[in-house]
């Protein structure tokens, strides 16, 4: 083992610019101030100031709102972008899958598409004939690898793309939410990968709107905000904290959205999680009861369906049911407001994370017109298998 | 400071790139098409038959006396095909950046090699079909001397380079201002009917004979005539060009590669 980890990327106070060109004027100060480096010309901050370093063999997951900035870091860290300030290093070599098969040309077949897609990563041609083999294997499209790129199907393309980019061992591979593409079968294939990636040592460095990948695949992550670092640290605290930032975002969001009852639709006002004594909560121990609870409006003061749903972390639909499924209307606590409880007598889902939507729909339970998200944790310690708990014994013969 | 550093690949990495952007080039040009590359040798077949009957028969513009003995047609064609390789080059060398934006936005490497591939690419085609023309008019008689060939492919160098140096310069203003295009289109077929392709320099009044001293293209035009029609070697005029040459290639790159980093930023 050696000594001190390595590291692979570094970046310092980086901070990227792009330019504003709206006018004819603008267009030639601009290309003015490239030329002669310098004049302040009019902006786009993308990034400001950010800094971050990743280490050989630890993974490092990126998150933060639609443009908040995440491809741009990626890009920059790719070396697609380079920063208008700050450092940007890296060591070692890169293999940036920012979107499989956008190096393709589509005239071309699967296999001449191999060789140029390969070039572009730096690989020699010696080295794309030994891996050439590996690579139709993988990407295992049969003998449309020798017909035209145009002709194949969105996800072949994307197989094929997966196959090129991990075709060579890159010390650093940067995704950008491309480990769910392709089909079930692939996607496993794809992941398979990645794990054994990462258990040679590998270093991943991806951006994903899953808090689920970030905390089982990285260790370390960062939340960019506008732009900015809003935290960096251990993957689990960054998070948690985006998530907890989310909620408030999102209860703030039903709040204004009470004022404007009169939109005309039914809206989920508030929901939450109790456990068997009413207090609030978000973590049930497995077997313990729990009590979903909410509010809802409805702006013609007619009871409107309810609909819950709950989905463990990973996005697996675990179980969900309608109210007018068993004749229950909610109870109108107010004028155009309605409460309801769901109690879930002994838990049996499996110790993980789960999230509660929680849905308001019309009063013909036809349309959906509002959904809550809650996430809860179900603890305890288990040696079964899958989501949920079935009754069941173990009989002899 | 803003700090790049690409370790990933070396020269010989970027030279299998050129290559396979190259071979790209030549064979995306005309993919889809059922006679493929041979359009490149039909297209300007067809545009120097309508130049040889206008000009010959209707303007009735001559072969100059030096040139006694040579077809109006095989005049031309040898201005004319290294004329199409420039003007092609530059052109395609332009939009070489624009065309290939979804590659500069995913992929890090080398813009440069984009131009080059381009510039390259057109020079070879037409080069097979400047060739397979030069044989023809030889076969229907007409003096060519195929000892100059040598001569004339050193001097095709400078020429490609000129045309790749002004091409990075337009591409990397292309990718901010789209007028550059259109201004070209026009540029181009001014140049073309000032430089003495399809006639001679001398009948050019005096008034305007400057026109000729510092057009480049006149420069090759009427060089690669006295090679390929009178056997003529290189000479030191050619060195002084190619200088120059090369310089303009320099300058243009350095102006590419300065705006390379931006190209991102606007495509």
């Amino acid at each position: 083992m050696s000594a001190a980890p390595e590291r692979l990327i570094r970046l310092e106070g980086v901070t990227k610019d792009y330019p504003k060109v709206s006018t004819g004027g603008d267009r030639l100060r601009t290309l003015a101030a490239l030329l002669f480096r310098r004049g302040d010309l009019p902006h786009f901050r993308a990034l400001e100031d950010v800094s971050l370093e990743v280490m050989r063999g630890h993974s490092f997951g990126i998150c933060g709102e639609n443009g908040a900035g995440k491809s741009t870091l990626l890009k920059v860290i790719a070396g697609v972008v380079r920063p208008t300030l700050g450092t940007r290093e890296v060591n070692g070599r890169v293999g940036a899958l920012l979107e499989l098969g956008s190096g393709f040309h589509p005239e071309y077949t699967g296999r001449e598409n191999i060789y140029l897609s390969s070039a572009l990563m730096g690989l020699t041609r010696a080295e794309v004939r030994e891996k050439l083999g590996s690579i139709i294997e993988f990407a295992d499209i049969g003998e449309h690898i020798d017909e035209p790129v145009k002709h194949y199907s969105s996800g072949m393309v994307v197989r094929l793309g997966f196959a090129v980019a991990t075709s060579f061992a890159p010390d650093i591979l940067i995704t950008d939410e491309v480990l769910a593409v392709g089909d079930e079968s692939f996607q496993k294939k794809c992941i398979a990968w990645v794990e054994r990636y990462l258990a040679q040592g590998g270093t991943l460095l991806f951006c994903s709107h899953s808090m689920f990948h970030i905390q089982t695949l990285c260790q370390s992550a960062l939340w960019l905000h506008h732009g900015r670092v809003r935290m960096s640290g251990p993957a689990f605290d960054v998070t948690r904290e985006y998530l907890a930032y989310h909620q408030e975002k999102s209860a703030k969001e039903k709040a204004a959205g009470r004022a404007g009852m009169a939109h005309g639709i039914p809206m989920v006002e508030d929901g939450w999680t109790e456990d068997a004594a009413g207090a609030r909560t978000g973590t049930f121990r497995r077997g313990e009861a729990m009590v979903l609870r909410g509010t809802v409006t409805e702006p013609d003061d007619r009871p409107p369906v309810i609909l819950f749903g709950i989905v463990r972390a990973d996005g697996t639909a675990v179980f969900g049911s309608h109210s007018n499924e068993r004749g229950f209307l909610p109870a109108r606590v107010d004028p155009r407001r309605f409460g309801f409880a769901v109690r879930f007598d002994n838990l049996a889902l499996l110790p993980g994370k789960y999230t509660m939507r929680i849905h308001a729909l019309d009063p013909e339970g036809l349309r959906m017109c509002d959904t809550l998200e809650r996430e809860f944790v179900v603890t305890g310690e288990t040696r079964d298998y899958g989501v949920v708990e079935l009754d069941h014994q173990w009989l002899n013969p | 400071m803003a700090h790049i550093a690409v370790p990933q690949a070396g020269a010989r990495q970027w030279a299998w790139l050129l290559a396979s952007f190259t071979r790209r080039e030549i064979l995306n040009r005309y993919a889809g098409s059922v006679s493929g590359l041979a359009w490149s040798l039909l297209h300007p077949l067809a545009q120097l038959a309508v130049f040889a009957f206008v000009f010959s028969q209707i303007f009735r513009v001559g072969v100059p006396p030096a040139f006694t003995g040579v077809s109006y047609a095989a005049y031309v064609a040898i201005a004319m095909w290294p004329w199409i390789m420039f003007s092609e080059g530059l052109t395609r060398g332009m939009g070489s950046v624009h065309a290939n934006a979804g590659l500069i936005k995913k992929v890090a490497f080398p813009h440069g090699l984009l131009v080059y591939a381009s510039v390259l690419a057109c020079y070879v085609v037409h080069l097979v079909g400047f060739a397979a023309v030069l044989v023809a008019l030889r076969l229907f008689g007409e003096p060519i001397r195929f000892s100059g060939i040598p001569a004339a492919l050193v001097l095709l160098v400078p020429y490609m380079l000129l045309a790749t140096g002004i091409g990075a310069i337009l591409a990397a203003l292309h990718t901010l201002l789209r007028d550059v295009e259109h201004v070209i289109q026009v540029t181009l077929t001014i140049v073309f009917y000032i430089s003495p392709i399809l006639y001679p320099a001398s009948i050019i009044p005096a008034s305007m004979q400057s026109l000729v001293r510092y057009n480049p293209l006149a420069y090759f035009s009427e060089r690669l005539r006295e090679i390929l029609l009178h056997g003529a070697g290189l000479v030191a005029g050619d060195a002084t060009v190619a200088i120059a040459c090369v310089a303009v290639f320099a300058v243009g790159m350095w102006f590419f590669n300065r705006l390379s980093p931006s190209f991102e930023d606007f495509l």
